[in-house]
């Protein structure tokens, strides 16, 4: 695609930048920063309320267990988790230069970082570099909660995603949250912000966490919650303010991703036991751990299993051995199927990996703006024009304004055609069997055909007298996307 | 149950007052008997969303009643009471717009269909206008008048919900605030908390879910931590609704043991059911003794008439001042009615002032984002957010008006009190002082008569606010958007450029929407002063009655002693002895009475008596 080029254009577009405002030290930081920021791997906040699930996912996401987790409010700090050679932790406080702190890992378990006296209010953020396949094409930052009863901290979390005049530090944001709340709508908001190409919604996905629960616990959950996260997609309100929702069960994604044998062989023990026992022992998550039970195993391992599977995880795990279920790699790989943990993984690969390139683009394009905002100058004028014509010129923009417009209802067309507008733009997807809906087929000549058919399709929409301006300069758009797909198909 | 035996007094002292001829005492036993035998004793159940509300109203009368499911929300107030045969009946009321509620219309509906009409799939957004669900069901536990109330999910404070369950509270005998155990309390929850506690003192905190959550037990330590922070100790009871469920099925005590749920019953029984109930016996004492004194007060002036014949003429003199001291008190320059009319007055101003200074602030905010912004492209943001200051402004108001309303009926009791004592010590003989407690009983059980409770139902609909949320909907079509005709033609004749005619179609929207935002601001105090207004002048008429009439009683009272103080003067000896006879007997009934009464009350608390 034309995605090298638009690289290279924003490349051009920040060294000029950088000359013309040689001479002013904060503008030369600002700008070095993103050109070096523009080659690091993209930037993945995590958000949500206190309790959503954020550093748990986050831990799935990784496949190990390295943000610490609880039951009362936990995060206070923005955390950022970064491929690195060798493990390590950074503090960069509010003022003065950084340092690196002790980290102490008790096992597998959780990393213990020690602020070494500093206190919360006088750190910015913390670095963790960690060893990592997971990080190497995305760093994940860590959020504190929102709706936080210690105000300094949600407000952490606000200034890092939605600082007042710069743009966000992050590329994209995965939102999480139990069920849609007045909090969350207003965060969302205060997220989209009004700058470059107005893709805000292009790069926040909606998650529906902590999805066993939203069940309570019934076998069913799962399903339960995907049908919400359905609902929730359709919604008018959401959809200008998230591309898409999807439902996960992070604590189930990570213990399916981190299972142990020793684990594997406990649950096994319990599916042993006599029906009706072991359906007392899953009533109620006190009944599961009572010391009393002179049962095997012991109170200690049911305590730790109930830790990490949940009730649900252990429901879940009883009746997938009872199906039949006799491998512990088959228990581990059906566990994190069904916490939706790999349609996440899917969609951030389609979403945000994909558009690695144009997502950067914009973070840097918006420090820009930013830079001419503050310090205006004559000889920035040429500068602002070669912003304008990047913006206008790279398609990827358009389509991205034309996907958000689409979805914030701003550009109105029938139902059935605005999916397929969606999708022909890269909804779904940048690959052209995404494109096109075609997901699976590999026949190269079937894809082409489907793309001249789009074609050919929406270059009649686009003639049409009968379509209206705004419908007619949309298509255009979208014979543009067809154009350029066609190019990229082997002929 | 001390109800039956304080239907009984209170049925002996209505006998006695048509013995002595007395139908003016009757007549307000008579409304005390009807709120006995209807004590309607309102627990609130509140939280925030998907927090399992509904689940334990369900829960605690063993009946699937409120409908329950994962992505079901209520949208609808639901009422639970005791009915001999289950039914289901919806109510809409309709403001007739004097501030009175009008019309109160009663849907019966199959049982089953409950789920139709009050929650947010079957009925979104409350479009029917619906005021509130009533279920009747046979059940033990709501036999003593116990009524359970499930609401709407709060969204926060600033939500139209929010803001309509603040209302309701007022009403409320005690409000029960439910949480989950998968997390400790959130500012929005704690920010609940507070304002609840300042309408209704009666709250305890439910956690729910215990069966879900491992850590239960820790997320109540933090829960109970946050509570004594702010220095509100509430009872906390962790419940399981499933577990209870599941028991009730299974019939199995211990489960039900497990569940949480005996101890919120032996809360709901001993706290709840037993102030309530305490109340329900304290006024009923104190009305049957108010009786007993001033019949006493006749009789015993007839009583010293006649057995020392001799002093009637000083006895006379003194019943004339007394008569003339009650007559003083009806007058309105008397201290307590000099208190209400000024007190209310000045609470008027007062009302009117905070809500204008709240909502002048917002006007001031929301013209200042204007300024900053397109008006067309950050309009719902815009709406969204002055709805949601102007509801919290709203509540914090009406919160604060409460309070003081409260008071200020508090201080005009004192003073009536104290002026009663004065005024009348020569009454008094022989009987204990009564009068302060009297007066003291009067705030709690006379908030229905406020109208607080059918307002608060009435507000809940959401139509109070909602209604004037709707009211600010300006629809984009009318903002001055661009017009590519008068575009072109400015264009062609060189007289605009399109940059001057973007620039001033955007002022003119933002003073269209600065326009539209004051407007609605406007309708919003008008609205919402009328209400406060209306609701001072209930309450200053009903205290002026209620005060107007005691004093009237005891006018009457001294009447009838002086009459027959004159009476006496004419009778003969053999008949003097008669009724000196009669009278020591009619008194010492009336002693047997007014000890029964005494003996009703519950012990006199510390401090004033609610």
């Amino acid at each position: 695609m034309t995605a090298p080029s638009l690289g290279v254009a924003v490349r051009g577009v920040l060294r000029r930048a950088i000359e013309v405002y040689r001479d002013s030290p904060e503008a030369s930081r600002w700008l070095q920063h993103h050109v070096t920021r523009f080659d690091e791997p993209l930037r993945l906040a995590i958000a949500g309320k206190v309790k959503a699930g954020k550093s748990t996912l986050l831990n799935a996401l990784v496949g190990e267990e390295i943000a610490p987790t609880d039951a009362g409010e936990c995060t206070r700090l923005v955390t950022w988790y970064s491929n690195g050679h060798r493990p390590g932790v950074t503090l960069f406080p509010t003022q003065g230069a950084p340092r690196q702190l002790r980290i102490h890992r008790e096992g597998q378990g959780a990393l213990q970082i020690d602020l070494e006296g500093t206190p919360v209010e006088a750190v910015d953020r913390l670095v963790v570099s960690w060893p990592s396949t997971s990080l190497r094409a995305t760093t994940l930052i860590d959020t504190p909660g929102i709706g936080s009863l210690s105000l300094e901290t949600s407000e952490r979390t606000a200034m890092f995603l939605t600082p007042e005049e710069s743009p966000t530090a992050a590329d994209a944001v995965l939102y999480l949250m139990r069920h849609l709340h007045g909090t969350d709508v207003r965060f969302l908001e205060s997220f989209h912000d009004q700058g470059v190409a107005k893709a805000a919604p292009v790069n926040t996905i909606a998650v529906l966490s902590r999805a066993d629960e939203i069940g309570v616990g019934r076998l069913d959950a799962l399903t339960s919650a995907g049908r919400i996260a359905d609902r929730y997609r359709r919604d008018e309100k959401l959809r200008g303010l998230a591309q898409t929702v999807i439902a996960v069960a992070g604590l189930l994604a990570h213990t399916g991703r981190t299972l142990r044998q020793d684990e594997y062989k406990a649950l096994t023990t319990l599916n042993a036991l006599p029906k009706a026992e072991l359906e007392g022992m899953l009533l109620t998550a006190d009944r599961f751990v009572r010391p009393d039970q002179p049962v095997d195993p012991p109170t200690e391992t049911r305590l730790r299993l109930l830790d990490r599977f949940g009730l649900f995880g252990v429901r879940l795990s009883m009746h997938l051995l009872q199906e039949g279920t006799s491998d512990p790699a088959v228990l581990a790989q059906q566990l994190v199927e069904r916490s939706g943990l790999d349609e996440l993984r899917k969609l951030l690969a389609a979403q945000f990996t994909e558009r690695r390139d144009l997502l950067k683009a914009r973070s840097a394009l918006l420090a820009v703006e930013l830079v001419l905002r503050r310090e205006p100058r004559p000889a920035a004028s040429q500068l602002a024009m070669e912003v304008e014509r990047v913006l206008a010129g790279a398609h990827e923009f358009a389509e991205l304004r034309l996907l958000t417009d689409l979805r914030t209802q701003h550009v109105k067309l029938p139902k059935d055609v605005q999916d397929e507008a969606e999708r022909l733009l890269g909804g779904d997807g940048g690959a052209p069997a995404a494109r096109l809906g075609m997901s699976g087929e590999t026949d190269p000549a079937q894809v082409r055909s489907a793309a001249l058919e789009a074609l050919s399709r929406w270059q009649r929409r686009a003639e049409s007298p009968l379509s209206g301006r705004n419908v007619a300069d949309a298509a255009r758009v979208v014979v543009r996307s067809c154009e350029g797909m066609l190019a990229d198909l082997p002929r | 149950m001390a109800v039956p035996a304080a239907i009984e007094l209170v049925d002996l002292a209505i006998k006695a007052t048509t013995a002595y001829k007395r139908p003016d005492l009757g007549s307000r036993l008579q409304q005390t008997r009807k709120r006995l035998v209807d004590p309607n004793v309102r627990v609130l159940v509140v939280g925030e969303f998907k927090q399992g509300k509904s689940q334990l109203v369900n829960a605690l009368v063993s009946a699937p009643i409120c409908p329950v499911d994962d992505d079901i929300a209520t949208a609808v107030p639901t009422l639970v009471r005791y009915a001999e045969q289950a039914k289901v009946t919806l109510v809409r009321e309709t403001d007739s717009g004097s501030g009175e509620l009008q019309q109160s219309e009663r849907i019966d509906v199959p049982i089953g269909e409950l789920a139709r009409y009050v929650s947010e799939a079957g009925n979104p957004g409350n479009t029917q206008r619906l005021t509130y669900a009533e279920v009747g069901i046979p059940r033990d536990l709501l036999k003593s008048g116990l009524v359970l109330v499930d609401t709407p999910g709060v969204g926060g404070l600033g939500s139209a919900h929010g803001a309509a369950t603040m209302a309701a509270l007022t009403g409320a005998d005690s409000v029960l605030l439910v949480s989950d155990a998968s997390q400790e309390y959130t500012k929005p929850e704690m920010d609940f908390l507070h304002a609840a506690m300042q309408l209704c003192p009666n709250v305890a905190c439910v956690i729910t879910k215990t069966d879900l959550y491992p850590q239960w037990r820790r997320i109540v330590e933090l829960d109970r931590g946050h509570l004594a922070n702010v220095s509100v100790y509430a009872d906390m009871l962790p419940v399981s609704s499933m577990l209870r469920l599941h028991a009730l099925r299974t019939q199995d005590k211990e489960l039900n043991n497990e569940s949480g749920f005996p101890d919120l019953i032996v809360f709901l029984r001993d706290k709840v059911l037993a102030q309530a109930d305490e109340l329900d016996r304290r006024s009923a004492s104190q009305d049957a003794l108010s009786v007993c004194q001033q019949v006493t007060t006749t009789m015993q002036a007839q009583l010293s008439a006649r057995t020392d014949p001799e002093q009637t003429g000083a006895l006379i003199a003194r019943l004339e001042k007394a008569k003339a001291a009650a007559q003083e008190l009806k007058s309105r320059a008397s201290r307590w009615q000099i208190t209400l009319n000024d007190g209310v007055a000045d609470l008027q101003s007062d009302i009117d002032y905070d809500l204008r200074d709240r909502l002048r602030q917002i006007s001031r905010e929301s013209e200042a984002m204007i300024d900053e912004a397109d008006p067309a492209e950050v309009w719902d943001e815009l709406a969204g957010w002055v709805h949601q200051q102007v509801a919290g402004a709203a509540s914090a108001n009406f919160v604060w008006a409460t309070q003081r309303t409260r008071y200020l009926s508090e201080q005009v009791a004192e003073h009536f009190a104290m002026a009663g004592e004065v005024a009348l010590p020569e009454i008094q003989a022989g009987a204990t002082n009564s009068m302060a407690p009297k007066v003291a009983g009067l705030a709690q059980p006379e908030a229905e008569a406020f109208g607080f409770g059918a307002k608060g139902m009435a507000s809940m609909r959401g139509g109070y606010m909602g209604a004037l949320m709707f009211g600010m909907l300006t629809s984009l079509a009318g903002m001055a958007l661009i017009n590519p005709l008068s575009i072109g033609a400015g264009v062609l004749m060189g007289r605009k450029s399109l940059k001057d005619e973007k620039k001033r179609l955007l002022q003119r929207r933002q003073s269209e929407t600065k326009v539209a935002v004051r407007k609605h601001i406007d309708d919003v105090q008008f609205q919402v002063g009328k209400d406060s207004r209306d609701m001072l002048r209930l309450m200053q008429r009903t205290l002026r009655d209620h005060f107007t009439t005691i004093a009237e009683e005891m006018q009457t009272s001294i009447n009838g002693a002086v009459q027959s103080a004159q009476a006496a003067l004419k009778e003969s000896e053999a008949e003097r002895n008669a009724s000196i006879q009669n009278l020591k007997a009619e008194l010492e009934r009336v002693a047997g009475l007014a000890q029964k009464a005494r003996a009703l009350a519950p012990a006199q608390r510390v401090g004033v008596g609610v």
